[in-house]
Formats: structure tokens, C-alpha cells, sequence
């Protein structure tokens, strides 16, 4: 154990790719350096219903600390419906989340992993993504289809995380499958995600693409007040890691 | 990467020469707010304050010019409270600047306890929103048509037969009454429904054979008992976990699938056998409901109906309806496939069908033509309660029996005090025939 951690320490001073996990589950993460002055890894895909699972539905309690209502402040409320709108599970990026649930999700798996996850900025988005891309931003029809998941290939649905080919920093689904929220605002002082999805056109896909959110990704939300953890309306909003040292 | 909503319209051009007549006399005396007051003005009077029902104030607020909140009730202080709040906050954050002059609340109308339903009653409303826990809403309903309200009620409208029986004569009265009741399934307001059910209905699939529906999800809320709450105050507080309150979640959520089924068929169904059991959520906390269901739901002329739905956190979602034709199948809302395909065009404006259902409410009051959902819902409400007692009971259970059936689950009068939780139904053993007495 104390031996695995040694080589973990070392992996990451030379920035190298390495896999995490949540303590107390089987799930893992891969996370990908990010060339560049300063050290910084990003996932290597969305952030997986897998993940998400653990923190938004309690899953790293017991029962008995479940029912007790133990933490339940810091966690979503408990979705009216299906959250993943059947479009899979097992595999697929997490949804339809709200920026704050995103933060707060980097926020909780800090805590449990003693590293220091969280979204990325606007201008770490994009400077990954033009790595992603090697110089080559212009994005053809065809590279655009073998990197991305858009309104135009993808059936209206998203798909399983990795299932198109990785980009130039080995990253999967940068670009649309869902949009990913980054800190750092717009001009309105709304958040933003970044990418475009596959929800979108492909000449909104790509790593110029930007989006604010806007009344109508929660607009059913039946309840008032609206949810802080689950937008009703954007199903095609995820997000991505980030960790520094 | 937006998705396009368009405010729904409940103007008719009678209204418009009248809203435009009032505007010009606003102008003529600008200050003179007895002017701004139309006669046709619609107030609004909410029942059950959570936040479903704040929302559906929203809504109903949000849907149709000259409508007016006057008064709000729940049985719980702190709610009404939280309500003022969440309305107040509502007003500030609406863009559009409309609601706050729409909601005129003071101490003086704001009810809490048993009775708040019947002070908001008689508050001078002529809208009445019921969002309570649904075991409650027979006897409110019935006291908004008694007293000549109309009603827009969120479902389900009851948790056993007693008031089914109960809300159908409701519905009847207001019939006679020329009063309107809507309910909050709002698949029947939803615009993509509309017209794939309009399609189905003119025989684009063909004649129906089959459908399934579906409601999978993961657990919902829970609030943990606190040591001041007594036996009723824990349990209404936690209503989705008590039979003789939600109708367990078969009643209370699954009933939207349920209601496109019947939509689609014209038709309630005639008798069902189904499994179920509790076998995940088993913590004292979640009072005594099951957490899945699988129910075979038989129609007229032998159309079957496979209906499904859980409650288990860490398994495959799907909530989703299929019709199945002789020519073809749809999703009920977006995709129709076979001989006649069609898709929804995902870029027609779709509006918002908890508001629309609000504004086709208000319009029809306003048209003269109330709607009246009661029956409908009813049924529906009935349907889903049948296959709860098929699995319940573990036996075939017929729409006729059912109707008449001597299952009354509710307390004439509900209190505050002690009241043990009813044993959970077993297969075998629970019988049709049963009342909050014996539990």
C-alpha cells in the first residue's frame, strides 16, 4: 500500500497521466497532464454517471447514515424522474447538472481524495482544447466527426465517454458529446460551458465554442424554487476535471 | 443549445378589444388603480404551500394576463411561511416584471392548519390551486365545488376507491355548475403529446395493440423524524411513504405513464395482475410502500399494457411511454415509426406544459367552456390504484370491484397525534377491503 503510494508521488512530479479512485468504491478516473508551465492534469473524459453516482446519490454511505439525512445539505436533492434520460448510464457523462453541483462535486471528491480537484477555467478549457488539437483549430467536417459527438452524428442523445478518438493531449469528448462548465463567467455574469454538445450544430462544436446558460435549461422545472443541483431542460450539460498540485 | 419557450397565449380577440379598452382608460386616468382592476380579473387562492404548489402558482400566475394570488393555505405554519418567502423572492427575480403586481398576499390571508383549505375557500377566490399531499384532495375538491370554485388540482387525485368515488361526483357537480377542473397530468397539455396522440388517435399506427410505460428511477426525498413531530405530523411530513397518503409512488408518480396509456386507448383498463415488493427501501424512515411494481394491466378487446416502476437507487432509469399499433409504434410524444413515421420538429417552440395547462384552464373559464379533467383524472387515478392492489393483494383485480370496493384509507378526520404504521402489504394475505381503522 505504502509502496503504491510512493509510486503514485512519483508518477505525478513528473506530470505524467495517472488513474484515481474514489476511496471506498471501484471506481477509478484517468487524468491527463497538461503541458505547460505550470502543472496541471485534466480528465481524460466527462465525468462519468459512474463518478457522479457516489456523490449524488449517497452511494459512499450506509443506509443507516442515509436515513438519518447525514450530509444532506452538500448533496443534490433527489431527482423527480430519470436523470439520465435514458440515454445510458453505466459509462455516459453525468448531466443536466448545475454549475453550483458541479463545483460542488469537485468540492466533495477533494475531500475524499486529499487531491485538489476542481472545474477548470475558461482559459484552461481552451488552452486544452488547442493542445487537443495541435495547432490545428480550423476543424475540418471530417476531424470535427472523428472527434465528436454533435447534433449532426449523434441520434439526439449523448454517448458513452471515449467512444470517439482521443485528441492530441489523449483527451476524450473535449469537444461536444456535453458541453462542460468551466468557472469564470459572461459578460452578464452567468456561468458558461464550453465545447458544445450533442445537442448542437456542428459549427457550434468546436474549441471556440461557447455557451451561457439561459432560463430555458430549467424552465419545467415544476417545483419553486427551481432546483440548485439539476437543470431540467439541459440535458446536454456535463463537465470535466481538473487538478493542480 | 437553447431550448425554445414561448409564452403561452390565452387571448381571444373578445379579451383583446377589452384589454385594450382598459388600457386606454388607464391612460386617460393614469393613477387610478380601481381602472387597472378588471372585472374579469381571476383570483387565485393556493392549497398546499410546498414546492410544487408554490410552482404551480408560478405557473398558473405566469400563464394568463389579469389573474391575481389573494390567498394561500397549508396545514403547516413554517410552509405558509417558507411560501411568503419563496413568493416574495419569486417577484424579484421575475425579468419580465409581471408576477409581483400579480401577487397580493397579506398576514390577513396567509392560513395554516386543517382548516386552511376552507379559509382560503372562502377567501373570495375564484381559482382554487389544490397541491396537498393527495389524500387530502377529495375533500378539498369537493369543498371548492360545493362552494363554486373552479380548481386546478395536482394528481393524483386520491389514494383509494372512497375517493375516487368521492372526486368523480365532485366532477359531476361541477358539470352542473359550469365549473372548470384541470389536473396537473400534464402530458395532456404538452404539445408533443398533443400531436403524436392526435396522429395515433386518426390511426397512424394502426389499431392498438400493445403499449408499455415506465417510471424507473432511483429513491426520492426523505425527511428525518424529529422528536417534537407526532405520529401524523411525521408522516405527513413524509406523505410519499404512506399509502393512505401518497398511494404509494404506483399512484403518485407512475400515474403520468399510466394517463398517456389511457389517453391513447380511450379507455381505463378492466382488470390487472402485478407483482411488487420492498425489498431495497426498508428503513423504518420510508414508512411502508413498496419500492417496485410490474403490473399487467388488461384493456377492451384484449390490449395489453406492461407497466413498470421503481424506486432503487443505483438502477437502469427509464421513464417513458410506448404505444404499439398494427402499422406502427410511437413514444407518445416525439417519434412515430411504421407506415405513417413522423418526428416532431424539434425546433417548433414547445411550450411549457405545466404553464400551458394553467393557461388552457384560465381560457376556458374565460371562454365560457370550462374544462372539466375530473373524471379523467379519476380514472386514471383509479388505474394506477389498481395495479397497486393487484400487487398488494396478489390477486386479479377488476375495474368493477375496484370502483366499489370498501377500502377507505384515509381518517374522516385527520390530526395531529399517534397512529402506527400500517403493516406492509403482503401478497396472499392483504385484503381489497380494508380502512385506516384496522391498519
Amino acid at each position: 500500500m505504502l509502496m503504491a503510494a510512493k509510486i503514485s508521488l512519483l508518477l505525478l512530479a513528473q506530470n505524467a497521466p495517472y488513474r484515481d479512485s474514489i476511496p471506498g468504491t471501484l471506481v477509478r478516473f484517468d487524468m491527463m497532464p497538461v503541458p505547460g508551465a505550470q502543472p496541471l492534469w485534466i480528465g481524460k473524459t466527462e465525468v462519468t454517471w459512474d463518478e457522479y453516482d457516489i456523490w449524488a446519490f449517497r452511494l459512499d454511505l450506509t443506509p443507516r447514515e442515509r436515513s438519518s439525512g447525514v450530509d444532506a445539505t452538500a448533496r443534490p436533492s433527489r431527482p423527480y424522474g430519470a436523470p439520465d434520460r435514458g440515454f445510458g448510464h453505466h459509462g455516459y457523462p453525468a448531466l443536466a447538472m448545475t454549475y453550483f453541483a458541479a463545483q460542488t462535486y469537485c468540492i466533495w471528491l477533494s475531500a475524499k481524495t486529499g487531491k485538489k480537484y476542481r472545474l477548470p477555467t475558461d482559459a484552461e478549457w481552451t488552452r486544452a482544447a488547442r493542445l487537443g488539437l495541435a495547432g490545428d483549430s480550423a476543424l475540418t467536417a471530417e476531424r470535427r466527426d472523428a472527434l465528436a459527438w454533435h447534433a449532426g452524428n449523434a441520434g439526439a442523445k449523448a454517448h458513452p465517454a471515449a467512444a470517439k478518438a482521443a485528441d492530441a493531449l489523449g483527451l476524450y469528448d473535449l469537444l461536444g458529446n456535453v458541453a462542460e462548465w468551466v468557472t469564470g463567467t459572461d459578460s452578464g455574469g452567468r456561468p458558461v460551458v464550453r465545447g458544445g454538445s450533442w445537442n448542437d450544430p456542428p459549427d457550434r462544436v468546436g474549441p471556440t465554442a461557447r455557451a451561457r446558460q439561459t432560463s430555458d435549461w430549467n424552465e419545467t422545472d415544476p417545483q419553486f424554487p427551481k432546483s440548485r443541483w439539476w437543470l431540467a431542460d439541459a440535458p446536454f450539460v456535463g463537465f470535466r476535471l481538473v487538478r493542480e498540485p | 443549445m437553447s431550448r425554445k419557450s414561448q409564452q403561452p397565449r390565452d387571448v381571444t380577440r373578445r379579451e383583446f378589444v377589452h384589454t385594450s379598452a382598459a388600457a386606454a382608460a388607464a391612460l386617460t386616468f393614469p393613477g387610478a388603480p380601481a381602472l387597472m382592476r378588471r372585472a374579469d380579473t381571476l383570483r387565485i387562492g393556493l392549497v398546499g404551500c410546498g414546492g410544487r404548489g408554490t410552482g404551480a402558482a408560478k405557473d398558473c400566475l405566469t400563464s394568463s394576463e389579469r389573474v391575481e394570488l389573494v390567498a394561500i393555505g397549508d396545514l403547516f405554519p413554517d410552509r405558509v411561511t417558507e411560501c411568503r418567502a419563496n413568493l416574495a423572492r419569486m417577484a424579484t427575480e421575475d425579468t419580465s416584471g409581471g408576477l409581483k403586481a400579480k401577487i397580493k398576499l397579506d398576514d390577513a390571508n396567509a392560513f395554516s392548519g386543517f382548516d386552511a383549505y376552507q379559509k382560503v375557500i372562502g377567501s373570495k377566490v375564484d381559482v382554487v390551486l389544490l397541491a396537498t399531499p393527495p389524500a387530502f384532495r377529495a375533500r378539498h375538491l369537493a369543498a371548492a365545488i360545493e362552494a363554486g370554485k373552479h380548481v386546478f388540482m395536482e394528481k393524483p387525485v386520491g389514494v383509494d376507491p372512497v375517493e375516487v368515488r368521492s372526486v368523480i361526483a365532485s366532477a359531476d357537480l361541477a358539470a352542473q355548475k359550469g365549473l372548470a377542473i384541470v389536473a396537473g397530468t400534464q402530458r395532456r397539455h404538452d404539445a408533443g403529446y398533443r400531436a403524436a396522440m392526435q396522429r395515433i388517435h386518426d390511426g397512424a399506427i394502426g389499431d392498438i395493440v400493445a403499449a408499455q410505460v415506465y417510471w424507473n428511477q432511483g429513491g426520492l426525498w426523505m425527511k428525518p423524524r424529529q422528536p417534537q413531530w407526532s405520529d401524523v405530523e411525521w408522516q405527513i411530513r413524509n406523505w410519499l411513504y404512506f399509502t393512505w397518503l401518497s398511494g404509494d409512488h404506483i399512484v403518485e408518480q407512475h400515474i403520468h405513464n399510466i394517463d398517456v396509456a389511457n389517453w391513447a386507448l380511450g379507455a381505463h383498463p378492466i382488470k390487472a395482475v402485478g407483482v411488487g415488493g420492498r425489498q431495497w427501501r426498508t428503513d423504518a424512515a420510508y414508512g411502508h410502500i413498496y419500492d417496485h411494481f410490474a403490473i399487467d394491466f388488461e384493456y377492451p378487446n384484449g390490449v395489453h399494457v406492461l407497466s413498470m416502476c421503481r424506486q432503487i437507487d443505483g438502477t437502469a432509469s427509464h421513464v417513458a411511454e410506448r404505444i404499439v399499433g398494427t402499422r406502427g409504434s410511437s413514444d407518445a410524444h416525439s417519434v412515430i415509426e411504421g407506415a405513417a413515421p413522423w418526428r416532431w420538429d424539434a425546433q417548433t417552440p414547445r411550450t411549457n406544459p405545466y404553464v400551458q395547462e394553467h393557461a388552457d384552464l384560465i381560457a376556458s373559464i374565460r371562454a365560457g367552456k370550462p374544462l372539466n379533467e375530473g373524471r379523467q383524472v379519476a380514472e386514471t387515478t383509479l388505474s394506477a390504484i389498481m395495479g397497486r392492489e393487484a400487487a398488494y393483494t396478489g390477486k386479479e383485480i377488476t375495474w368493477d370491484e375496484l370502483l366499489n370496493a370498501q377500502q377507505d384509507l384515509v381518517p374522516a378526520e385527520v390530526k395531529f397525534g399517534p397512529m402506527p404504521v400500517a403493516p406492509v402489504a403482503m401478497p396472499g394475505q392483504t385484503a381489497l377491503a380494508r380502512s385506516w381503522r384496522s391498519a
